[in-house]
């Protein structure tokens, strides 16, 4: 049993093997266990779709970004581990706890800043050089890890 | 319209044009500049020209902020011209002793400071207790200094330190406002704060305070968050990050920029100014921030774990949703959005109920649901009232009078809306800004007189930009006008027409037909009105067809409003007027109102200037009459001065942090000779000083200030009663009294002899006769009265070694009299006793 667009397929388009999303013309045929199943499933597809269509965006990302992104997901992974670890063991000394968090996150939004300077499609960044993005990101990483230096106990 | 030619322009370009064009001289081309864009008319001369004024307007910038930085410096010298070089008032004194300190024994020895010689016996951690930022601003001054052989005092650096700071403020609000609106608004609110009595207020030379430092840093840490809003460069915001680090190290008030950024941040998403600008002003600052705002010992995990930084943490996390939602957006198509919208809203809500519900429950757990004392009060004025007569019976905490407004901000107190309503004409992120910090900042100076203070700026800068824009509309009009005077009434048409028309900015290529249209009809229509009128018109229709043929971009018109020449002319005076009476009135108020340091005082009377420096003479008794490690009780007041003046360990001062210690010593002051003894034998006190103004009318003196130590005593010890003292609810002092009253240890001290003055003991402050003249002192002796009666000094009898006679009295007495001791059974029980 074909789901979704049986009772549809005499009469609506076929688009690539997927329904065309006018689930509502369902109204009068289905009952309401039916169409919350359709519903379910729909949701479902969408979900796929979107998840695909997001992957398929996103490759298209030059690689320079691709790179920070990973790093900025390391670094976050790195605060998530700490959370727990934090969780399991118990806060003291809650200052080093405070400054390893912080370091994760705060070089994480710096990369975050240094992606939106740096990418082509910001059409207000179009006249900063990248070195010089670059250069700020360094300075400011500098700043943030003297602090975490002092901090850490 | 920045790119266009201001119309008006003098002769000389109009004529290079005319020599371009058509070759001839003719008066009528004064009206082209108008039209012309700069491409046309610009020549080589014309473009050095651009540039010279350009330069010129640069040097006459610097040279009036330099003056401008004269102006807030010497205008806070009053104080050390009409009385002397000394610092004023009582929390200064312990800036600068702590600055003492810091300058004799190095800073780790000051970062690690337990300060004994204060609430004894529980002393003080200055190092985790003390903002730092002023102190070690004026250390490193006083170092710098005698390094390069500058041989200063440490109190002279402490005196003028405010002064210093104050221009630095200036310029600060210069660079702000050029932020937010340009130059000329920049000049005019930079000259506003140079004078502002608020501000003046805390920052005479002497007010060695917080605040001195404190507001430049406000200032210049906001300066860089516009900026970073405005460039969105990243370096602009480290350097915000560590200028927000020395406002946390000045003040306590660093949590209104910790709480005003987010608040603007949320301003700008709900308003749909959402830009990557916004995200890197505030992600880095918030990371880098809380992480500097904790490195400071006073604030320590409170960066964390108290609400008044929550809101940042809260702002950050929609930040980061909102960023992500532009940025999904961005790459997906709009019917996958829409479909990821759904799918989101539905997890992501029920995410966050769970989330809050958590946060809530952690929140108010806490009984002041992970609020400071402080902070509560502000929210809810009523609070410290019903909670903390600590915190209620500082005078600087007490809500202001209307007159005060007027007397602190004065002029701009009208010219701050038409600022708040010349920022939405255009409205920009900066702009937006600065509305919201009036707003907060005029609900907060409603709560407290001492935040008149953080009012004071943003009040500057709003009225700076009203002048500014109320001057540029006004001498634009005379500027287009002037010419009118001088020219025949033909070409006078053709001006009238040409300053009420809408400039068009668009495609510089089409408008170069209309120059040259217009150009060849003025030529040939030379004195005639209606031919001339007609052609104009007809060239006018013709631009436009052409513009709007030829023009690709989208139109944008914008009116110049132009006023009539009389009324620009009166308008411009009056408003010099306006500054005339601003600046009349800052100076008086800083030459006779805010310049006292209330450790001298001075009156004038018939023969001349009389000084009363009765403070001073006290301590230094102490300093020389007593001993090294003898202990002084006095009201907290007094603490700060005690402690930096005679160099004795007080009991209680002025950081008021221990409430119960406090109340101990109100206890003492309202308790009868006996038990006030007992208590401060308990405490090892050898001098108690008590402050009286009842000779020469000095009207803060420690009698009208009793009724807060009753209150404070009473809030801790129950036996104390509040209406105990009062009769018929009135605080008298005279012979109506309340025997409790007449009784306790500060009336008589107060009071002792009093009556040897002039025979009938009128105290000049509360206007009566004091109720009880002749009495003796028995368990306390005066050592010293000051020359005027206001410091009065006195010493703990040591109590007797042998007690003659009295064991027998007392054997008579219990066998007599059983039932007296009952009656002293039924008092309160008073644990002293």
């Amino acid at each position: 049993y074909k789901p979704l667009c049986f009772p549809l397929a005499s009469t609506a388009e076929r688009r690539g093997g997927r329904c065309p999303s006018a689930l509502t013309r369902l109204g009068p045929f289905s009952d309401s266990g039916k169409q919350e199943l359709i519903m379910a499933k729909s949701n479902a597809s969408d979900a796929q779709a979107l998840v695909r269509s997001l992957r398929s965006a996103y490759a298209a990302t030059p690689t320079n970004l691709k790179i920070i992104d990973l790093y900025v997901v390391f670094a976050i992974a790195t605060a998530i581990i700490q959370v727990v670890y934090m969780g399991i063991v118990g806060s003291f000394p809650f200052n080093s706890f405070l400054s390893g968090v912080l370091s994760c996150v705060g070089t994480a939004v710096l990369a975050v800043c240094l992606r939106i300077q740096v990418n082509k499609e910001n059409k207000e960044f179009k006249d900063l050089p990248p070195e010089r993005a670059f250069a700020d990101f360094v300075l400011c990483n500098l700043v943030l890890h003297l602090v975490i230096m002092n901090f850490l106990g | 319209y920045s790119g266009w030619l201001r119309a008006g322009e003098p002769i000389d370009e109009s004529e290079t044009l005319a020599k371009s064009s058509s070759g001839s001289r003719l008066p009528s081309l004064r009206v082209l500049p108008c039209l012309i864009p700069p491409s046309m008319a610009a020549s080589s001369e014309t473009k050095g020209e651009g540039t010279l004024r350009k330069a010129f307007g640069g040097v006459l910038g610097f040279f009036i902020l330099l003056l401008i930085g004269a102006l807030a410096f010497s205008i806070r010298l009053f104080s050390v011209i009409k009385y002397e070089s000394v610092i004023h008032e009582f929390d200064p004194y312990f800036n600068y002793r702590v600055t003492q300190f810091l300058t004799k024994n190095g800073i780790y020895d000051f970062w690690n400071w337990f300060d004994d010689r204060t609430w004894y016996p529980l002393g003080r951690v200055i190092g985790g207790t003390v903002y730092p930022g002023l102190t070690l601003t004026a250390g490193s001054i006083w170092w710098l200094l005698n390094n390069l052989n500058i041989p200063l005092s440490v109190e002279t650096v402490c005196v003028f330190t405010a002064p210093i700071f104050s221009a630095n403020a200036s310029w600060a609000t210069y660079l702000l406002t050029k932020e937010v609106k340009g130059t000329g608004a920049g000049l005019t609110a930079a000259a506003l704060l140079a004078m502002v009595p608020s501000y003046i207020s805390r920052s005479v030379a002497g007010s060695y305070d917080n605040e001195a430092v404190a507001i430049f840093a406000l200032i210049f840490t906001f300066y860089l968050y516009t900026k970073t809003l405005n460039t969105g460069s990243l370096f602009y915001a480290t350097l915000n990050a560590l200028s927000y680090f020395y406002m946390v190290c000045s003040w306590g008030g660093y949590t209104f920029i910790i709480n005003l950024i987010p608040m603007h941040v949320l301003l700008c998403i709900v308003t749909g100014r959402y830009s990557p600008r916004l995200y890197i002003a505030y992600a880095p600052l918030v990371v880098l921030g809380t992480l500097l705002a904790s490195l400071v010992p006073v604030v320590g995990f409170n960066a964390v774990m108290t609400s008044e930084h929550f809101a940042s943490f809260l702002v950050f996390i929609i930040l980061h949703v909102v960023a992500l939602v532009y940025y999904i957006k961005g790459i997906l198509s709009p019917k996958m959005f829409k479909v990821a919208m759904t799918l989101v809203v539905t997890v992501g809500i029920a995410v966050c109920c769970a989330v809050l519900a958590i946060l809530i429950a952690l929140v108010a757990s806490s009984p002041t649901k992970g609020w400071s004392g402080r902070s509560l009060s502000l929210l809810d004025p009523t609070y410290a009232s019903k909670y903390i007569p600590i915190i209620a019976s500082v005078s600087e905490h007490q809500p202001p009078t209307w007159p005060s407004y007027f007397m602190d901000i004065n002029v701009l107190a009208f010219l701050v809306p038409a600022g708040i309503v010349a920022c939405f004409l255009p409205v920009s992120d900066a702009s937006l800004f600065m509305v919201l910090y009036i707003t907060t900042s005029v609900y907060f100076s409603g709560v407290m007189v001492r935040l008149m203070l953080v009012l004071a700026p943003a009040a500057c800068i709003m009225s700076g930009i009203a002048l500014s824009e109320a001057f540029d509309v006004f001498t634009r009009s005379i500027k287009l006008q002037l010419p009118k005077l001088f020219e025949s009434p033909g070409v006078s048409a053709l001006n009238a027409f040409c300053s009420d028309m809408n400039f068009k900015s668009g495609d510089i290529d089409s408008t170069q037909d209309e120059v040259v249209k217009v150009d060849n009809k003025a030529a040939t229509d030379k004195s005639e009105t209606a031919p001339k009128e007609r052609p104009s018109k007809k060239n006018r229709k013709k631009e436009k067809e052409i513009v709007e043929t030829t023009i690709k971009k989208p139109l944008k018109t914008k009116r110049l409003l132009v006023l009539p020449l009389e009324a620009s002319a009166v308008a411009i005076l009056l408003l010099i007027i306006l500054g005339a009476f601003y600046v009349v009135h800052c100076v008086w108020a800083a030459a006779e109102a805010y310049s006292a340091p209330s450790i001298v005082l001075t009156s004038h009377s018939h023969d001349g200037l009389h000084v009363f420096d009765d403070f001073r003479e006290a301590y230094a008794w102490l300093r020389h009459n007593t001993d090294v490690d003898d202990k002084v009780a006095s009201w907290w007041d007094y603490g700060y001065q005690t402690t930096a003046m005679a160099n004795r360990t007080v009991i209680v001062d002025n950081n008021t942090w221990n409430n119960t210690h406090i109340a101990t010593v109100g206890t003492a002051m309202s308790s009868p000779e006996k038990p006030a003894w007992e208590i401060f034998n308990s405490l090892d006190v050898k001098y108690v000083l008590v402050v009286f103004g009842g000779l020469v009318g000095y009207p803060s003196d420690d009698i009208n200030k009793f009724l807060w130590m009753v209150r404070i005593g009473g809030g801790v010890f129950p036996h104390i009663r509040e209406p105990d003292y009062l009769r018929d609810g009135q605080y008298r002092i005279d012979a109506q009294a309340t025997p409790t009253m007449l009784n306790c240890l500060m009336y008589k001290l107060s009071y002792y002899r009093f009556v040897e003055t002039d025979g009938k003991g009128f105290d000049r402050v509360r206007r009566t006769e004091i109720g009880k003249k002749h009495f003796k002192l028995t368990h306390f002796e005066e050592v010293f009265t000051t020359h005027h009666w206001m410091v009065r000094i006195y010493k703990l009898k040591p109590p007797k070694n042998r007690i003659r006679g009295k064991l027998k009295k007392s054997k008579t007495n219990s066998k007599t009299n059983p039932s007296n001791s009952k009656r002293h059974s039924n008092l309160r029980k008073n644990p002293w006793q």
